[in-house]
């Protein structure tokens, strides 16, 4: 149930049509597990109408249940790592995390500090070791660096099948992409 | 046959259910649009509330634990169901295919969107939705009041219009344009606004607030059932200027240069109400009761009495 | 101010305090032993009526030390109280909530990762560390390593 690639690649109408909508409107859930703001910041400023996200279908809900992404900022705090597993279990799947900041991606200066539980990916890999996992790093990182990110995983998430370096009866080059 | 044929294909594609939706996802993404403009960047582009509902029938359905199943599951689809009866009724009404008693059909149905919106969130079994219920609550007590006010207002005003012997139904009150007059501009100015909250747009969208309670009514909701909450939001798009269309303005006209004119009204509503949304911020619900109980309903007597002297007097201004 | 400016009016609880450092102008240190804090801060605050900061703990090497700063808006100088507590094993100082309800979250916060007990104090709870940390390891002494 708790599947992050419950995204189906194999091809068929439905499915596809449930890439193309996935990536055409992916909704935002903005979680802080003890960052120092500057990344809630500056994902903040990306939601304001300068780099109008809107125009991506990016959008910002309220609600985890409805999010398709998780914008993860500060690394795992103890005290935030059990909140932020029943945040990622409450998110419908299929859903991508990402880790916005050096704090998120490996807990940045905060290596050795005693209140860490580790960075943001072992913690969402406890509860789902299949999950989707983008890294954003910067401290703070620019809005085009999430930008960025974004792009990159809309990418990745078409099927294996573009990438295909051969089909019967035919030898076909590797597509970029 | 042919008739029940024809019948099924009324209701269910043109300009029933589908039309309808098509039309409430273009108008939804026309509000998106209009207000990416007046804040001075570009939109999304016009397909985008078709990807919204259609990634949101792909993703699963998460019921909590501690929700009521049934009525959690049956909320959408009930509100989703009574747009559609709404939405029928008033293309019925533009179809000039009327029956007595119709206006009071569609003033109840039009309670029923907000019905189902309390239902479900009470059904979700969370203290956020429990608020944003409570909320709802409040505010469909407060506008409802006004709105049927408005709505006695363009009756009292039709009475005195139509011919001895004419039932007053939807399509009566069409053929006149109440708004040309003073009792009815206040009208259609209160009914404009009570059908702001209606559609849950800023200032009156208190029940789903998402700053401040975590998207309150529909908290709980994902997947396919939010889906059916988004899909019914678009039909309501249509259906709730449908209606001050037809009781205000004059109704969408059946043929040639008068749908075309049925067609601006119909946008022209559409543009008041993306207006508001876009200059305002939102109100406390207690400041929306005050607004709505004591501001808009003094006016509607105000205007109800102006009514019944014009139409005591026959001044037909007043 | 000078340093008898300060002389003349610390006077009351002058054999109180080890004596009077100014690092700096506008900068002063009173350093006390622990069992004086609570009537050195009842003067500095209702006496003289300056404002309270907030609070340090220090876990230098062979006692605890609390700090409590104060100010004083009227001169811009920034008055320390600076209270020894000897006994390193078992830390106990007599809280200034009851004084200053401002100090409540301060003192819990130092108790949580320093250890130190503060006598009459309401409520000292759990303030800043997680739920699930383990009791009686106090993450800001020099001997816990991380």
């Amino acid at each position: 149930m708790n599947n992050g690639s419950t995204i189906n690649h194999q091809s068929s109408i439905v499915n596809r049509l449930r890439l193309w909508s996935l990536k055409k409107s992916i909704w935002v859930f903005h979680v802080n597990t003890g960052a120092c703001n500057n990344c809630d910041i500056e994902i903040v400023n990306l939601l304001t109408p300068k780099f109008d996200v809107e125009r991506f279908g990016i959008k910002l809900v309220g609600s985890p249940r409805h999010a398709d992404a998780l914008l993860v900022t500060g690394g795992g705090t103890r005290q935030a790592a059990i909140r932020l597993r029943e945040v990622y279990r409450q998110t419908a799947k299929p859903c991508v995390v990402f880790c916005m900041g050096a704090c998120a991606c490996g807990m940045g200066i905060f290596e050795k500090g005693y209140h860490m539980a580790g960075p943001i990916d072992s913690i969402i890999r406890e509860v789902d070791p299949h999950a989707i996992i983008a890294y954003v790093p910067g401290c703070p990182p620019k809005p085009q660096a999430m930008i960025m990110g974004v792009v990159k995983v809309l990418a990745a998430l078409e099927p294996k099948e573009s990438y295909a370096t051969e089909r019967v009866g035919q030898a076909v080059v590797a597509g970029a992409g | 046959m042919i008739d029940a044929m024809q019948n099924v294909f009324w209701i269910l594609i043109f300009p029933g259910f589908v039309f309808t939706l098509a039309v409430g996802l273009l108008a939804s993404w026309l509000v998106r649009k209009v207000s990416a403009l007046v804040q001075y960047r570009v939109g999304p582009p016009v397909y985008q509330p078709v990807a919204d509902v259609m990634k949101l029938m792909g993703k699963e359905i998460l019921i909590p634990q501690e929700a009521h199943r049934s009525i959690f599951v049956m909320a959408p689809l009930a509100g989703l169901s009574g747009v559609l009866l709404l939405s029928a009724v008033l293309w019925l009404a533009t179809a000039r295919i009327d029956y007595v008693g119709d206006i009071i059909v569609a003033a109840y149905l039009m309670i029923f969107p907000s019905l189902a919106l309390i239902l479900g969130s009470s059904a979700s079994g969370s203290p956020h939705a429990a608020v944003g219920a409570g909320r709802e609550m409040k505010l469909v007590l407060s506008y409802e009041l006004p709105l049927v006010l408005a709505i006695l207002v363009v009756i009292i005003k039709t009475a005195g219009l139509t011919e001895p012997g004419e039932q007053l139904s939807l399509a009566a009150i069409s053929q006149h344009t109440p708004v040309l007059s003073v009792s009815g501009a206040l009208a259609f100015l209160v009914a404009l606004l009570c059908v702001q909250a209606k559609l849950g747009f800023v200032p009156f969208d208190i029940a789903e607030s998402e700053t401040e309670l975590a998207s309150g009514v529909l908290i709980e909701y994902s997947g396919a059932l939010l889906g059916v909450w988004k899909l019914m939001q678009a039909m309501m798009l249509v259906a709730l200027p449908l209606f001050l269309v037809i009781v205000f303005l004059g109704g969408i006209g059946l043929s040639g240069l008068s749908i075309l004119w049925g067609i601006g009204k119909f946008v022209l509503i559409l543009v008041l109400v993306i207006l508001i949304k876009n200059t305002n911020p939102r109100v406390r619900i207690d400041q929306a009761m005050r607004f709505f109980w004591v501001y808009c309903g003094t006016v509607m007597v105000v205007a109800v009495v102006l009514a019944s002297l014009g139409n005591v007097y026959n001044i037909s201004w007043l | 101010m000078q340093p008898s400016e300060w002389d003349k009016q610390l006077s009351p609880v002058r054999d109180r305090l080890a004596g009077i450092e100014c690092t700096r102008e506008n900068r002063v240190f009173l350093p006390c032993e622990a069992e004086h804090v609570c009537e050195i801060c009842r003067f500095l605050f209702e006496e003289l009526r300056w404002r309270f900061v907030i609070s340090t703990g220090i876990d230098a090497e062979d006692c605890f030390e609390v700090l409590h700063h104060f100010a004083d808006d009227a001169s811009g100088a920034i008055i320390t109280v600076k209270a020894f507590i000897r006994d390193r094993q078992a830390p106990q100082i007599d809280s200034i909530t009851p004084l200053i309800p401002a100090a409540e979250w301060i003192e819990r916060e130092m108790h949580d990762l320093l250890g130190i007990r503060f006598r009459n104090h309401p409520n000292l709870q759990r303030l800043i560390l997680a739920d699930d940390w383990p009791e009686g390891v106090y993450p800001l002494r020099k001997e816990v390593q991380t």
